[in-house]
């Protein structure tokens, strides 16, 4: 497990090394949408998104989330994660490059193990924030 | 608009199958090269007895391809066009793997009337409980549904 990070050495305020994706496609919009079965043609359908006055068809929120659940499992391994909460902050297009970020907030040991809190944000190329978050990874003893 | 009645009432519970190929198709959706969630024997390097389902992987399975979602939208009064995603959180109790038969249960924790900037809406907080064959919780969720109201 030598790629994942030593959680032991991180004290709170130390940034995680940051995910980048790819640009997001329509094509993995339309993925997504067949994935999860939510076929709501804001998602996968142009004509329909700018009818509701958006420039085009946007990413679903929960995609967004799931490109944090794997920016996790890069800093820890998937059995480690405890808690993961976010919060929905903005629209995202496809062609929008997100990278994921993240921030130790807090550790604490217990006699489960090292518990180890941290913030987490998505953002655009442009720097604004689509989602914000927190996790919690139990690193056993 | 939300019914506000339905604050407390548990929703008629929904049996789904944890499939591999829907573990497939949302790390393929995703983008995520993780080997854990399609190599059995990755996942075994990682105490896996199988590969265990990513972190939003239960986004699907309560919201969406069970229809369970669609169900509770439906009971609640709300308008699938003005509804919009506010907030998602887990609690994992242990990981789950393909071939586990698991149990939804949603209830209606609060419904709440709020004026933004946007208009007035209503924030509904909605529990969900994954539960194994045994009974046994597997992983709690929380959704805020938020939606948009005619008279903002």
């Amino acid at each position: 497990m030598g790629q994942y990070l030593d959680f032991q050495q991180l004290k709170a305020g130390d940034p995680l090394p940051s995910v980048t994706k790819e640009p997001i496609t329509k094509v993995q919009l339309v993925r997504y949408a067949g994935a999860s079965g939510d076929f709501n043609p804001l998602h996968t359908d142009d004509a329909t998104a700018r009818q509701a006055g958006l420039k085009g068809v946007i990413a679903q929120g929960l995609l967004v989330m799931g490109f944090v659940g794997q920016a996790i499992t890069t800093w820890a391994p998937k059995r480690f994660l405890k808690r993961f909460k976010v919060r929905l902050m903005g629209m995202t297009f496809p062609g929008d490059v997100i990278t994921v970020h993240a921030t130790v907030v807090e550790k604490h040991s217990g006699p489960e193990g090292l518990r180890v809190v941290c913030d987490t944000t998505a953002k655009d190329q442009e720097g604004s924030t689509k989602l914000s978050g927190q996790f919690e990874v139990l690193v056993p003893e | 608009m939300a019914d506000k009645s339905k604050v407390g009432m548990t929703f008629p519970p929904t049996l789904f199958r944890v499939e591999r190929v829907k573990i497939k198709e949302l790390v393929e959706a995703i983008g995520d090269p993780n080997p854990i969630y399609v190599d059995a024997e990755a996942a075994a390097r990682e105490g896996h007895p199988d590969t265990p389902c990513p972190p939003t992987f239960f986004t699907l399975a309560f919201q969406e391809f069970t229809g369970h979602y669609f169900r509770v939208l439906e009971e609640l009064g709300m308008p699938l066009e003005r509804v919009l995603q506010g907030e998602e959180e887990y609690e994992y109790l242990r990981d789950v793997y393909p071939g586990e038969k698991l149990t939804l249960t949603t209830t209606v924790e609060s419904i709440t009337e709020k004026k933004t900037r946007s208009g007035l809406m209503d924030l509904v907080d909605v529990r969900t409980t994954l539960a194994d064959e045994s009974g046994e919780a597997v992983l709690r969720a929380g959704s805020l549904i938020i939606e948009r109201k005619d008279d903002a």
